[in-house]
Formats: C-alpha cells, sequence, structure tokens
C-alpha cells in the first residue's frame, strides 16, 4: 500500500493532538534529523539519542499546551535544548566551543603577510549544487567531513543551511549569541569548501 | 583598505546578507577588481547551496524504530488511561 501523503503542519498537530499514530510516525520521520542536530550540539551521542526519545514521549502531552506561536519545528528543537541544557547543568559541564578565530588555518595560510593571496582558489566549481550532488563519490566524501565536523559547527550548519532555521533561533536553541553563530558557520563552510576544492582538483577525498 | 584576506574573514557574512552598508560596499569594490577573491566567494557560495541540497546526516534506522516503538507504546498507555477515566 502507498505511504500517505504528508500532511500540511496545521492538519498534522491536530492529529498528533488526536493521539494519531499514523501523524506521530510522520512527525518522528520529519523532525527527528533536526532534534538530533540540536541534541548533538550539547550532548555526546547516546545521551542525545535518549533525549530525543524522551522529548517524543513528552510531546504526546505537551502536544495540547502547543499554541503555535512558533512552527513546529522551533518548538520541537527548543523542547530538545531546554533539556540538554537542564542536562548539562545538572552534570555541571560546558559546551567547548572555540570561537576565537574565523578563518581555518588551512584556508589562513594561503594568504602572504600583506593580506593577499599566496595560493588562490585555483578553479571555479562550476557545477550547480544539484549537480555536483550527482557525483556519488563527492556526495560520499561530503558526508565524511560533514560527520568530521566539530559538533558545535555541525549543529549550527545543520539547522541553518538543512532545516532552514532563522539566525535568530538558531542562536536561542544553541544558546550562542549571532556574532558566534557566524563564526560556527564560516568556520564550517570554509571545511565543505576546502573538501570541494580538493576533491575538485584530485578526485580524491 | 580591504585586503583578500579580510574579504575572507567576512565571506559568510557577505554571502547571507549580514554585512552593514559600508562593509558590504568595500566587499562588493573589492570583488570588481579582484578574480581571485571573485572564485573564492563563488566557490564558497556553491559549497553553502552544496550543504542545503544534502540531505542531512540521517539518524539510524533501528534508532527511529526505536522512537516509533516508544511512542505507540505511550500512545496506546495514554488512550488506556483516558478510557478508564
Amino acid at each position: 500500500m502507498a505511504a500517505p501523503a504528508p500532511l500540511g503542519e496545521e492538519a498534522l498537530i491536530q492529529s498528533m493532538k488526536a493521539g494519531d499514530d499514523h501523524s506521530y510516525q510522520e512527525a518522528v520521520r520529519t523532525f527527528t534529523p533536526g532534534m538530533l542536530a540540536v541534541a548533538r550540539f550539547y550532548l555526546d551521542h547516546s545521551s542525545a539519542e535518549e533525549i530525543v526519545q524522551d522529548c517524543w514521549v513528552t510531546v504526546i502531552d505537551a502536544i495540547h499546551k502547543f499554541e503555535g506561536r512558533s512552527g513546529l519545528k522551533t518548538w520541537l528543537h527548543r523542547i530538545v535544548a531546554n533539556r540538554c541544557k537542564n542536562r548539562l547543568r545538572s552534570s555541571n559541564r560546558e559546551v567547548p566551543t572555540d570561537f576565537s578565530e574565523s578563518l581555518e588555518p588551512e584556508l589562513a595560510g594561503r594568504f602572504n603577510a600583506k593580506g593577499r593571496w599566496d595560493l588562490p582558489p585555483k578553479m571555479q566549481f562550476h557545477d550547480s549544487a544539484d549537480k555536483l550532488m550527482e557525483n556519488g563519490a563527492l556526495s560520499d566524501c561530503l558526508d565524511k567531513h560533514l560527520s568530521a565536523l566539530p559538533e558545535t559547527q555541525r549543529s549550527a550548519l545543520m539547522l541553518y543551511e538543512a532545516h532552514q532555521h532563522k539566525s535568530d533561533d538558531v542562536c536561542n536553541i544553541l544558546d550562542v549569541s549571532a556574532s558566534n553563530l557566524r563564526v560556527l558557520l564560516h568556520r564550517a563552510r570554509q571545511k565543505i569548501f576546502l573538501m570541494v576544492e580538493t576533491f575538485q582538483e584530485t578526485g580524491e577525498c | 583598505m580591504l585586503m583578500c584576506r579580510d574579504l575572507a574573514v567576512v565571506a559568510s557574512d557577505y554571502i547571507d546578507g549580514e554585512l552593514a552598508g559600508l562593509q558590504n560596499l568595500s566587499v562588493k569594490m573589492h570583488l570588481m577588481m579582484c578574480r581571485d577573491c571573485r572564485t573564492f566567494i563563488g566557490n564558497l557560495r556553491a559549497s553553502t547551496e552544496l550543504m542545503k541540497a544534502h540531505s542531512s546526516i540521517r539518524p539510524d534506522e533501528e534508532f527511529m524504530r526505536r522512537i516509533d516503538e516508544r511512542v505507540a507504546e505511550a500512545l496506546k498507555a495514554r488512550k488506556e488511561d483516558s478510557g478508564d477515566g
């Protein structure tokens, strides 16, 4: 049997409030990747998975209080963030972040003392993103590099790019200032830029 | 004067339209004169688009299945509770 068509957000919320199993399955598929990205900003892999699972159970009751002031995605991401912050507080730990430099060392080393390019980008990435993604090897390479990013950079990138949150929402969810978010995003993008450049020049990941 | 290295520092802010008027103008002027920086900005923008086009790291299926199970159990328990009440 074909899968049912996805519900619009308002219809989804109403059927979640009615306790419909299928709407929860749809919501879990849609929102769990982002919720996990939020949790991984704060916690290790297994604690993050645990928090996300617990959140879904909490949502069954909490959805009745959801008033729609923010979108469902933002609301869910905030629930996860609050739980993670509580967990960190109770264990007296902090998220390790490095906002000191906005240039990746590998890129910073490509300028001379006068601030001009010593080693400029050699070639232009001609293909569109969709075209580039058709290259399976590049897609695998991107997966590998995304996995290797520091958790904080990856979460910021995921929420901003893949889940298309506004900057204010990302700052709120991840509890970082606007300028620190800019550093996280820029560092992550430079790493992806350097990866694509190496891949296009050498064909190697 | 804005140097190539300065431009690289603010490149993401420029792409996202987050630069204030004067700084935005300096970047635009630099880009008009510097081909290397135009290539850099173009490639950084392409990398950003690539990120958007790439599906985010998917949680593994086993983890998703566990959530479905826990949610189904919790929904069932809730229905039973409200039925008893």
